[in-house]
């Protein structure tokens, strides 16, 4: 079953600011599969929220552009079709979830309204068909006594709660695809499961593909499927959670691995990458990450490197592995990134 | 169990609420492009503006406070630690009710009656010279107030109390409908500027500058001089002219809402630009708005009584500025038909302005104490 929901092609977006261009995204392929988690990880400012606001045309602009590539979405661009058809897909096929659960609600409606408004918006539902099944999506994400609690205001919720009532508006049209822009980084550690058991829940009930951005390998490991690796706008690993957890190939990849607690290692310090991520207005030439790479080579900052596939869903952009693979190409993965 | 009841009955209504409000807008339109048609003077042009100016109360102010009784309590709580406001708010109500019913209680304001000229009001005594009709000679009389003129009358021997209360009918009407007009405009330019941004908001902007910078008086001047001094005409051009502060402000509180990010999750979950003007930028600046709205009527009650004074007030109209002009040319014969408007007028706008306080204290979050 490698049928390809989502295919972002060669999705270049840039912020045109006061100090220069960032290339916050710069050439990005992947591929969003039915059912499937895929976990977008990298450190901040690596272009996984600006990937992630693109597919849905949410940058910004001024000062952001989406400069070229392609999101097809069943066979349609996202680039290229009009607003009216894309506020048609937003909420109804793909739906978002963001980072910050206090200001991600709006303070003067109540959390059934604002679970009840895409249900009205898309499905034509009206307000009594809408806040019923509100009510149900309300439980569905565990929360208590949903009866009473649909007329209160966000400022009554706590952080938690709040996220499950965006995971519940995000869910309300039954989307094909869930975006969610790092759900749990603002939340406890404890609620922070809870909300990832609710996502656990989500793709086994209802098939549902997910694309989960984050920045804490620790997360992926528990619900990845397959993993993207972003390090400065450009993808820097694709694989499997097996693959990217027991064979990383990226430098990059290993070094982010290096920096997690290992409970069966006798390991007393962790490992930092060292160096700060790069800035995007100027990156370095060749590698992004040859100025932080353990095992840079003198081609490192003079080319390119290239796509080299491991296996059928393993590829790496790095020069270490250099060598004549030929590509599979059953995969929608196999876009070059040159 | 009723509370549930209630809520389940009012969201019902609360989608159709547009729905309503447009319906009789359109309506309201209907009966004015006939009454042009026809011209048939259906309603005098004020009378629109009633319908007008009920409407839009109902629908928009009345109607949520008594679906969302929870938070109208809240309001009410924290608006009554102000005392004086509560005062401003009674004083307000007392003033609408005299608008509405006290004209068909006192005599016409318009009634002249030169035999009773310059009465006092009721206590005071004063000397005047009176033209004695028997011997042909000015004698000096003692005149006492009487309780038939409880306020006293005017230099034509019009009824002081009479005119007070056609006068608090004109003010409220000015000052209530010009408010009315100007918060609307003046909300939704705040609001497109900041939420379009980019050329729109320098545009919006500019000319909203232009606009601040035209001397008002002057603009009401000269549509005066163009259409007539007309009640309906001077509302027009006070409500036309008066939404220059709102829109800055409703402006500035809509750019801190815009990077928020409910604005771009509502986005993200469909919602069109209209919608996220409309349905989620509107409702969180309406507390602003409605401080703003009730801090400026005062402004505008005192602008129309300015007019009114200096001559340039619909002459067909008893407006307390209208009375105060009478008055200031009898100051040294009849020292009370100045005095009386001037007290109301300073009540009045006392009044909004000790209400506007509590209301913005209500509103303000910061002032939990």
């Amino acid at each position: 079953m490698n049928h390809n929901l989502l295919e972002v092609k060669n999705l270049k977006t840039y912020f045109f600011t006061r100090n220069g261009v960032v290339q916050a995204v710069d050439g990005v392929n992947l591929a969003l599969r039915k059912g499937e988690n895929l976990c977008l990880v990298g450190e901040s400012g690596c272009g996984k929220t600006a990937t992630a606001l693109s597919i849905l045309r949410l940058i910004d602009s001024p000062p952001g552009k989406i400069l070229g590539g392609e999101i097809l979405f069943h066979d349609e661009d996202l680039l290229r079709c009009p607003e009216e058809r894309l506020r048609q897909i937003r909420g109804r096929e793909i739906a978002m979830i963001f980072q910050d659960p206090q200001s991600s609600l709006n303070p003067v409606f109540t959390v059934g309204d604002q679970i009840a408004e895409p249900l009205k918006l898309h499905l034509k539902l009206n307000s009594k068909e809408a806040l019923e099944r509100a009510r149900e999506l309300m439980e569905q994400v565990g929360i208590p006594q949903a009866d009473e609690r649909m007329k209160d205001y966000p400022h009554q919720f706590s952080g938690g709660m709040k996220q499950r009532v965006m995971i519940a508006a995000a869910l309300s049209c039954d989307p094909e695809i869930l975006i969610a822009d790092e759900p749990t980084t603002a939340l406890d550690t404890t609620i922070k499961a809870q909300i990832l058991d609710i996502f656990h829940d989500l793709k086994q009930a209802r098939n549902m593909s997910i694309l989960f951005i984050t920045h804490d390998m620790g997360t992926v490991a528990g619900i990845a499927d397959r993993i993207v690796v972003m390090y400065g706008g450009k993808i820097a690993e694709v694989g499997t959670t097996f693959d990217i957890f027991d064979q990383p190939a990226h430098p990059y990849t290993q070094g982010l691995l290096t920096c997690l607690p290992n409970i069966s290692a006798q390991q007393q310090r962790l490992t930092p990458i060292p160096g700060t991520i790069p800035s995007l207005i100027d990156p370095p030439s060749g590698c992004i990450f040859h100025p932080r790479c353990p095992k840079r080579m003198p081609i490192c900052d003079q080319e390119d490197p290239p796509e080299v596939f491991i296996s059928d869903e393993h590829r790496v952009v790095c020069q270490l592995y250099k060598q004549p693979v030929t590509s599979p190409g059953k995969t929608g993965d196999t876009h070059s990134a040159q | 169990m009723t509370e549930k009841k209630s809520g389940q009955i009012s969201d019902r209504f609360g989608g159709r609420r547009n729905l309503v409000f447009f319906s009789g807008l359109l309506a309201l339109v209907a009966v004015i492009l006939l009454d042009i048609y026809l011209e048939a003077q259906i309603l005098e042009p004020m009378g629109y503006f009633y319908i007008f100016f009920a409407l839009v109360a109902t629908c928009y102010a009345l109607y949520p406070l008594y679906v969302n009784r929870r938070l109208t309590r809240y309001y009410w709580e924290r608006t009554r630690r102000h005392r004086l406001s509560v005062l401003g708010l009674a004083f307000i109500i007392f003033l609408i009710a005299v608008a509405l019913i006290g004209p068909l209680l006192t005599p016409d304001p318009t009634k002249v009656n030169f035999d009773k000229k310059n009465t006092p009001p009721v206590g005071f005594t004063i000397q005047q010279s009176v033209f004695d009709t028997k011997t042909d000679q000015l004698v000096s009389r003692e005149t006492p107030g009487t309780w038939q003129h409880p306020l006293g009358t005017d230099e034509k021997g019009r009824d002081m109390l009479a005119m007070l209360v056609s006068g608090a009918r004109v003010s409220l009407q000015v000052g209530l409908l010009a408010t009315l007009m100007a918060i609307f405009i003046g909300a939704l330019m705040g609001v497109m500027s900041a939420y379009l941004g980019g050329w729109w908001d320098n545009a919006l902007m500019r000319f909203t500058d232009v606009m601040m910078t035209f001397p008002f008086f002057l603009l009401l001047v000269f549509i005066i001089f163009i259409f007539g001094p007309s009640l309906a005409f001077i509302i027009l051009a006070i409500g036309l002219t008066g939404w220059t502060g709102t829109a800055r402000l409703v402006r500035s509180e809509t750019l801190s809402l815009r990077t928020r990010e409910f604005v771009m999750a509502s986005k993200s979950l469909g919602a069109s630009g209209a919608r996220i003007i409309f349905r989620h930028l509107m409702p969180n600046v309406i507390s602003s708005i409605i401080v703003i709205a009730t801090l400026s009527i005062p402004g505008i009650i005192l602008a129309e009584a300015a007019l009114s004074f200096i001559g340039l007030g619909d002459p067909t109209v008893t407006s307390w500025g209208v009375v105060l002009n009478a008055g200031q040319r009898s100051l040294d014969t009849a020292w009370w038909v100045a005095v009386e408007p001037g007290i109301m007028l300073f009540l009045t706008v006392l009044a909004f302005n000790f209400l506007g306080d509590g209301i913005r204290d209500a509103f303000d979050p910061r002032s939990q104490q």
